[in-house]
């Protein structure tokens, strides 16, 4: 084993200093002479044509200083990919509750408040679709772009893995399940709320502070909507308050408001959301509706797999094809089927609408899978952790994709690992006789493949940059955002290690569109691989430099030289001081700044044929809950919670682990209390006052663990950890639950009353709370 | 309205409108931004200050109410020597920060603990911080760090 000195060891996070003193600059906590404060009109409706729009009053309102509709943008600021459905702000139509018609800029906020009440702004209300089977229905509203391939509209698309005929294995399996699983639209709950900042530049031009997953992304909408050259916008990433794929579409549309605000008012222009605009206004994580089927033999060999699902993308598609894709990819689950095949379907809606959330589609099929499985095992009488060991993915087998994997598949490794940790054997043979009436106990697992990176889903490469400056220091780009999971202190300990310098030495820049390359979108937990490898090129091109420096100056080969801490040592092993060699690399003529680009291995997906390699590698991993429930409430308490990762080499401990205990709380909240309920389009809970996400006391101690495969491909042989961890966690509890119950919970989230009951109580709604919250302050 | 109140041990007057929150002074009025807004209406503690040695969320606080009292925003949490204190200090090295949005927050918690309960069990930690929400570390290394800043604090008062 290498003997690293950075890698894989404790260190200090890179920007943790200014978090803790209070001093990091969050957007909201910009302040600027003249700044004026931007607030959207939004939609009060679900589904309308905007039959007039004047701002002509708004703009007699004292403070206001400006409106903008979709009319000062370039093609009313269509924008979107891979489906351009979205706009700036509404065009002609508005699609759900929340929806941005209009801006006001103005001196106060009150100002701008009242400036969006003064707008002359009338909606006829459509007919609306809330019931995505209903979406494909020949006569249902049209909610969805028209479609010139005769397609209805409403219809975003089908994502299918083929692999053999499992109706025909079907058939002739000893033990089969079918059943119908269901989860619910998720929020990110970042503790940040949206929000973007705009400064009008001299050259008439804009500098935007956005807190977004993009800087290029939001650059690249800026410049087309507003008709503006690629150095005439420039967007920086401040510190990004919680993302977790929340802080995308939706935030390029503030903004592309901001931005827009600012060049038209000629002052710095900012916008922040309250917590409840951030709830009405933003993309979720989507619904599902799946019916799953599998079947095995006698002896728990695992044959078929028939999974069928509709995915609600509501209003809009945003990141829906990559998510539906993502989800249809992992639908099976980690497992060896003679005969496999996934159809997802994904439809428009008039549910808010749904994109990018950390797992992107694998938290919702793997509650369909992971529990059909277990229901599966009990059928057989077979031990549910046995049964995924007997027919987990292993080296050397080929998935039901076709492909066949080579390296790195750590997944009995993990299962065994939390099967050990949990004292799995004797606690599940315990909870299967419990005779206390009002609490019982149980014990659940899981395990999962993820997929590393975008895959097929697009061009993957990154590109960072490295270099020394006159005071010796040295500093990074990388295009690739850190919204908390800490990748630009893996991007520190990766120069460092290469370079062989004290870390404190290395100082990296915000994402910033000036500074760093286009890296592509920070999603799909790439940034370990593609931006952590793209800066080890840097690094080590460098490092060649000084390399030939320290040669030069030590009159001997390169091969020959030896380090000692920072410095080099020739043969004469009299040791230079690393800034002697880098001074004499200048006074050589050469380069101290170079540049390193990474593109992730060649892969492929034939989406007609559903076949193919659909990632460059996978993250394995399995997890284990203990839950205590009491029957008289239905109450669920996550007891112990285990996690065994095989994210490859482990670069940056205390963030790894920092992944999977965040992870793990995000699942619990979505398995047991979370559920965005749209009631005929009108979100229900805005605040945190009824959208509940997990404290400190619902989180149990959790014991996380990495089996750490080398991968090839990765930089020191590492993979990707962001999003997995929190991928499995909602069917692992629920397992734990139907053994503690004996009954099932097959639809998100395990509440109070499907715990108890095993159905949803009937609410009332109301549309009420998302009107008034969007006229006041 | 003149609010006169001692912050973060300095005396400090204040022209402010008398409708206004505790944090929409600290923030807007005298520009002090460490503490987060996120939700104000009292279930993020992302505003958390200590008043008078009781953590409160400040976005529930009227202004005017502060008057002749002592406030401790994040601003006043350091070590004598002006860089990071033993509990910060810990935060960092527990790996308890990730987007850092509600650490501030969960310092002001951690403190206003220890004020009361200077050796706190897990627990005890997990339900003084019941208040605090945050979406990206699972608590965990928060616990940890404020759990070992109370032992290296017993252990100095020893
Ligand atoms: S902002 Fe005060 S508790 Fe959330
Ligand atoms: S560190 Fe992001 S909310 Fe706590």
């Amino acid at each position: 084993m290498t003997d690293y000195r950075y890698i894989g060891k404790p260190i200090d996070r890179v920007d943790a200093l200014e978090k803790v003193r209070g001093t990091a600059r969050f957007v909201g906590d910009y302040h600027l002479p003249g700044m004026l404060y931007a607030r959207c009109l939004r939609s009060e409706l679900p589904h309308a044509r905007i039959v007039k729009l004047d701002v002509t009053p708004a703009l007699q309102v004292p403070g206001v200083v400006a409106v903008i509709t979709s009319d000062d943008f370039i093609d009313h600021g269509r924008f979107g990919f891979p489906i351009s459905d979205l706009f700036m702000l509404a065009y002609e139509k508005v699609r759900y509750v929340g929806e941005g018609i209009a801006c006001v800029a103005a001196e106060t906020p009150e100002a701008a408040l009242a400036g969006t009440k003064a707008i002359l702004c009338e909606l006829e209300e459509l007919p609306a679709i809330f019931d995505m089977e209903h979406a494909l229905d020949p006569n249902a509203p049209q909610i969805g772009p028209a479609r010139e391939d005769g397609k209805h509209p409403n219809f975003l698309g089908h994502f299918p893995v083929y692999d053999g005929d499992p109706e025909a294995v079907l058939v002739d399996c000893d033990a089969v399940i079918d059943q119908n699983y269901e989860t619910v639209m998720q929020e990110h709950a970042y503790i940040e709320t949206e929000g973007s900042l705009a400064i009008p530049t001299v050259e008439g031009g804009v500098l935007a502070y956005v807190s977004c997953q993009s800087p290029f992304i939001a650059r690249g909408h800026i410049m087309r909507t507003l008709g503006l050259g690629e150095t005439a916008a420039r967007v920086i990433n401040p510190p990004v308050g919680g993302s977790f794929g929340g802080k995308d579409d939706l935030n390029y549309m503030t903004a592309g408001q901001v931005a827009c605000l600012a060049l038209k008012t000629k002052r710095p222009v900012r916008m922040t959301f309250s917590r409840e605009e951030s709830m009405i206004a933003s993309y979720k994580r989507g619904a599902m509706r799946m019916r799953v089927r599998v079947g095995a033999d006698k002896a728990g060999k695992l044959r078929a797999c028939h999974f069928k699902a509709t995915y609600d993308s509501g209003a809009y598609s945003s990141q829906s094809p990559f998510t539906s894709w993502r989800a249809s990819i992992h639908a099976m689950g980690p497992y060896r089927y003679d005969a496999c095949t996934v159809d997802l379907t994904t439809v428009y809606t008039n549910n808010g609408f749904a994109g990018a959330f950390r797992g992107f589609g694998n938290p919702e099929v793997y509650a369909g899978i992971e529990q059909a499985i277990d229901e599966l095992a009990e059928k057989l009488g077979i031990d549910p952790l046995d049964f995924r060991l007997q027919n987990c993915l292993r080296l050397g087998d080929t998935t039901p994709h076709g492909q066949t994997l080579t390296e790195s598949v750590g997944l009995s490794d993990c299962l065994l690992a939390v099967r050990k940790a949990s004292d799995w054997e004797r606690k599940r043979a315990a909870y299967a006789h419990q005779s206390d009436p009002d609490r019982r106990r149980g014990i659940g697992v899981t395990a999962l493949f993820h997929g590393t990176s975008l895959g097929a889903e697009g061009t993957d490469e990154a590109t960072g940059t490295i270099e020394i400056h006159q005071d010796n220091r040295v500093t990074l780009t990388s295009g690739l955002t850190d919204y908390g999971p800490g990748s630009r202190t893996v991007y520190c300990m990766i120069a460092a290690e290469m370079l062989g310098v004290d870390i404190q030495r290395i100082n990296i820049h915000l994402p910033d569109t000036n500074l760093a390359k286009d890296s592509g979108p920070t999603v799909a937990s790439r940034s370990t691989m593609l931006g952590g490898n793209a800066t080890r090129i840097a690094a080590l091109n460098l490092r060649q430099n000084l390399d030939y420096a320290a040669a030069d100056l030590l009159g001997c080969e390169v091969f020959q030289l030896q380090r000692a801490g920072e410095s080099y040592l020739g043969p004469s092993e009299e040791p230079v001081p690393w800034e002697v060699v880098v001074e004499h690399a200048r006074r050589m003529g050469l380069v101290l700044s170079t540049f390193g680009r990474w593109s992730a291995p060649k892969i492929h997906w034939d989406e007609e044929a559903g076949r193919g390699v659909p990632y460059f590698a996978y993250h394995f991993g399995a997890q284990i809950a203990e839950v205590e429930v009491d029957l008289r409430t239905g109450l669920t308490d996550v007891l112990n919670y285990y996690a065994a990762h095989d994210a490859g080499k482990v670069i940056f401990p205390q963030g790894a682990y920092g992944q999977i205990y965040g992870g793990v709380a995000q699942g619990l909240g979505y398995a047991l209390y979370e559920d965005v309920d749209y009631m005929d389009g009108y979100l229900q809970s805005i605040n945190f006052d009824t959208y509940l996400i997990p404290t400190s006391v619902d989180v149990p101690e959790i014991n996380g663990s990495f089996v750490e495969t080398h991968y090839s491909q990765g930089p020191f042989g590492a993979k990707n950890i962001a999003e997995p961890a929190m991928v499995p966690v909602a069917p692992t509890i629920l397992n734990a639950i139907a053994q503690a119950t004996g009954r099932r919970v097959r639809k998100l989230p395990a509440n109070l009353e499907r715990v108890l009951l095993g159905e949803t109580l009937h609410k009332k709604g109301s549309p009420v709370s998302c009107k008034v919250a969007l006229k006041s302050v | 309205m003149l609010i006169q109140f001692t912050l973060n041990n300095q005396p400090v007057a204040v022209e402010a409108p008398s409708d206004i929150t505790l944090l929409a002074l600290l923030r807007d009025h005298l520009r002090l931004t460490g503490s987060k807004e996120a939700c104000e209406v009292g279930e993020c503690g992302a505003c958390s200050v200590i008043l008078d040695g009781e953590l409160v969320n400040s976005c529930l606080v009227a202004a005017p109410q502060v008057s002749g009292r002592s406030v401790i925003t994040i601003e006043g949490v350091r070590a004598p020597d002006g860089g990071p204190n033993d509990m910060q200090q810990n935060f960092i090295s527990y790996g308890a920060v990730q987007c850092g949005f509600c650490i501030p927050g969960m310092i002001m918690a951690g403190e206003a603990l220890l004020l009361k309960n200077p050796q706190p069990t897990r627990q005890q930690i997990r339900v003084a911080l019941a208040g605090n929400l945050c979406r990206c570390t699972g608590y965990q290394q928060i616990v940890d760090a404020i759990e070992a800043t109370a032992k290296s604090r017993a252990r100095q008062r020893a």
